[in-house]
């Protein structure tokens, strides 16, 4: 099980991975959403303020009316924000979960193929 | 049946579909242009009133459908849906060869939609025949355009097409039953025509509620659980009441030996109903199913491509993503494949052979959902938010039916009640065998080939951190080495 520390160590580079890729921000120019993670092996939550394709925020604690929720084990999530595990297998086989609609749900795994498309 | 969703914790979106938009979903994708073709396979076995009682067993056998669908979205409640039940219950390569034979019912549709309502444009503006293919390559053009823009019908736009497609053909059904009156010149007659002729009816029958349960790929995004299992009873009893008046102006106001050949039937009812009104009235019906099926049809297989790539069971040129975020490789070759298909139909004229492998495809993905319940209930024990009473017996006899309904259609002339055809089993065999070689030879080796390269460009970024095992272990071989 990873800890809250470990958590936070991959959501800032994740977060700088996103932001500083080009393609990425000119990719989700319209995506604005409010995402909401669960790691269901350790009841931590969290928030992820996206604007624009640009992540504002990763806040602890379920913060405001989420448009996409993912729950999945603490260790998933972490390799899965360092780029090491690839969303979709692990969707597919209903490790992750997911509510949201079928496009957020791409546009989510979208980002992690294009900064790691060998993942 | 049994309900149980105050047990499932409910998560409340910003954005999420409710009972109205997931029923309007569920009949849209089943409500396609191909379907008033499919009353017409029906009316080749079940002639005049009869139809309409096929479509109405059809009906009572797609309950059925809908309370194992219901319970197995509710075990899992996911985009992925069928993949993920046939994966858990009979395996991983099995789950995809299916999911691949399944997935080319959307090309038959997406293709037959086009092809038809080109077909009906054309007869309405009086072009030469061969102008329907320009419609056709016109219309695959704007949806692959708008496809690669990203634009997708906003839910409630696609709420008042559906119910502005079900409720114009009804009303237009209803006006044309007015000028039959009491008229019902053929008694119901269910095996009238044969002795299989009423299970091949019923069988023909169940292919206008077919694609229904793809409403299951948007669980995720339902308000709960119940929204899609309502919508899974709901949508069929509309379909129900549109397809009944439907089969039952046609087959009393046009004769069969004209809709025999007509790829427009829908037309001719208009213009038997109405005059050139009608005619018109039907057209724009025509045209707007193409929103649902070319919207709802291209956004389900493209993403279906698009995770089959990602997941490395297609060549991964297939997850490219244009700068809309569109898997723009894969929505091109799905119009080009479905542009193909829709030629191949146009020049042959085979426009019912679709019908029939559409319905025999339908029958055995039921027959594998009824499985699929009975393997899951022995095998996963999770509260589901919704639960089938007498489930095992349920799903066996499912199984058993729907086999029997799959062979049915899969050796029926659509046209011709009296004759047997191989034609749609052999495209079938053709679909099944060439997705489950590709699953059996060329995804391993894709498989492979993404591990090589994942290993060799890419070593694991995540830090290693040390647990107490690995201090205690250290530590001895420390205090030895000092």
């Amino acid at each position: 099980m990873a800890d809250w520390d470990e958590i936070c160590e991959a959501l800032a580079d994740y977060t700088i991975s996103c932001n500083e890729n080009v393609r990425l921000r000119k990719m989700q120019r319209d995506w604005s959403r409010m995402l909401h993670f669960i790691c269901s092996d350790t009841g931590v939550t969290f928030s992820m303020d996206v604007d624009k394709g640009e992540i504002m925020s990763t806040l602890e604690g379920l913060v405001g009316l989420p448009d996409i929720v993912v729950s999945t084990t603490s260790e998933t999530f972490c390799d899965m924000f360092w780029g090491d595990l690839n969303p979709v297998q692990k969707y597919l086989r209903g490790e992750i979960t997911v509510k949201g609609s079928q496009e957020d749900v791409m546009r989510l795994d979208a980002i992690s193929y294009v900064i790691w498309p060998e993942s | 049946m049994s309900d149980q969703d105050e047990q499932v914790p409910t998560i409340t979106l910003r954005r999420s579909v409710g009972t109205a938009t997931a029923t309007a979903t569920s009949a849209g994708l089943a409500f396609a242009a191909i379907d008033y073709l499919g009353v017409v396979s029906i009316l080749a076995y079940a002639p005049g009133a009869t139809a309409a009682f096929a479509i109405f067993i059809g009906g009572i056998v797609v309950i059925l459908v809908s309370a194992i669908f219901s319970e197995l979205n509710g075990l899992y409640p996911t985009a992925a849906g069928i993949r993920l039940y046939l994966g858990r219950a009979v395996g991983n390569r099995t789950a995809l060869s299916v999911t691949f034979t399944y997935m080319t019912t959307v090309v038959l549709v997406i293709a037959a939609d086009a092809f038809l309502i080109g077909a009906a444009v054309r007869h309405v503006l009086n072009e030469p025949s061969v102008l329907a293919y320009v419609w056709i390559v016109v219309l695959l053009g704007i949806a692959l355009a708008a496809n690669l823009k990203g634009v997708r019908l906003a839910g409630w736009v696609q709420t008042i097409v559906t119910y502005t497609v079900l409720t114009g053909t009804s009303i237009l059904s209803i006006i044309a039953l007015f000028h039959v009156g009491g008229a019902f010149n053929h008694p119901v007659d269910l095996f009238g025509k044969g002795t299989f002729s009423g299970i091949q009816a019923v069988a023909f029958a169940l292919f206008l509620y077919a694609a229904f349960e793809w409403v299951t790929t948007t669980a995720e995004e339902a308000r709960t659980p119940r929204v899609i299992t309502r919508a899974l009873f709901v949508a069929p009893l509309l379909i129900w009441i549109v397809a009944s008046l439907f089969a039952l102006a046609l087959s009393h106001l046009v004769s069969y030996s004209t809709l025999h050949g007509s790829a427009y039937p829908q037309l001719l009812l208009g213009r038997a109903a109405l005059g050139t009104v009608g005619e018109i009235w039907m057209l724009s019906l025509t045209v707007l199913t193409a929103l649902n099926t070319f919207n709802g049809g291209f956004l389900v297989a493209s993403r279906f491509i698009y995770a089959a790539a990602r997941e490395g069971n297609l060549p991964r040129q297939f997850a490219r993503l244009n700068l809309n975020a569109v898997p723009w490789l894969a929505v091109t070759t799905l119009t080009v494949v479905s542009a193909v298909v829709a030629a191949v139909v146009f020049a042959t004229g085979q426009w019912l052979l679709l019908v029939s492998v559409g319905a025999a495809i339908e029958c055995g993905i039921y027959a594998i959902g009824s499985v699929c319940l009975l393997r899951l209930r022995s095998r996963v024990d999770r509260k589901r938010p919704f639960k089938l009473i007498a489930g095992q017996p349920l799903a066996i006899f499912g199984a058993i039916l729907f086999s029997v309904l799959f062979v049915a259609t899969a050796f029926a002339d659509p046209k011709d009640s009296r004759h047997f055809s191989i034609a749609p089993f052999t495209v079938i065999a053709v679909l099944g065998a060439l997705s489950t070689t590709y699953v059996l030879l060329v995804v391993p080796k894709l498989q492979r080939a993404a591990a090589a390269r994942t290993a060799a460009t890419r070593p694991r970024r995540r830090p290693t951190r040390a647990t107490l095992d690995d201090i205690n272990t250290i530590l001895p071989a420390a205090e030895a080495s000092d």
